[in-house]
């Protein structure tokens, strides 16, 4: 996986004033892993097109978001939740 | 003394939604009607099929469809908020009905507080 410049993780939910901050600075080469309330992004869908997006999927089934399609986002366990947040050069914890 | 509760924050990611339901349940229990209103990121309460075992969690949907029996008067839920995050008659659990969450609807209640 090509390396990521800067890991963006993001577990505030989309009404939070600091997850629209986020999505503003996530820039191409990086990544954004949605994590507790930041999963809900795959249900309102408005995501970054270009980053690379990942979102932790025990949150996802927790809030009945499992069955959606993973268009927009790759799902990931806790352990390459850990290997993402390892392989990147920066992360940023929103 | 009419009740009504709002839930405005996303399950799971803190407490105040849970201890709100359990407000509305304790004043229900004692014969005060209360109903809950979930607007803002608060309606993805009402999703179905969550399983929250993979965070240690219980999932909230027993606890709501168990509502009406506790005495809860009504759920509801903001239709705007539900079509942002997706919502509609068959990812809803049942017994939620869509209103607009506004000075009207905050009419018909005595008292309104929100969760947290």
């Amino acid at each position: 996986m090509t390396a990521i410049k800067t890991l963006h993780i993001l577990n505030k939910s989309p009404d939070n004033p600091r997850a629209a901050k986020c999505l503003e600075m996530v820039s191409e080469e990086d990544g954004l892993l949605l994590i507790g309330g930041g999963v809900l992004f795959l249900a309102t869908g408005n995501l970054p097109g270009a980053a690379k997006v990942f979102a932790l999927s025990p949150d996802v089934d927790a809030r009945g978001l499992g069955k959606l399609k993973w268009s927009s986002a790759s799902a990931v366990d806790f352990a390459e939740m850990v290997q993402l947040s390892l392989q990147a050069q920066r992360v940023v914890s929103w | 003394m009419s009740t009504l509760i709002m839930i405005d924050q996303p399950p799971y990611g803190a407490w105040t939604g849970r201890e709100a339901l359990d407000m509305a349940f304790s004043l229900a229990a004692f014969d005060q009607p209360a109903s809950l209103l979930f607007t803002g990121a608060g309606v993805n309460w009402l999703r179905q099929a969550q399983e929250a075992g993979g965070i240690g969690q219980k999932s909230v949907e027993k606890n709501l469809s168990a509502a009406p029996i506790f005495g809860i008067e009504a759920i509801m839920a903001d239709r705007s908020a539900c079509s942002t995050y997706g919502l509609d008659e068959n990812s809803l659990i049942e017994g939620v009905t869509l209103v607009d969450a506004d000075a009207a609807l905050l009419t018909n209640y005595d008292h309104t507080a929100f969760a947290g």
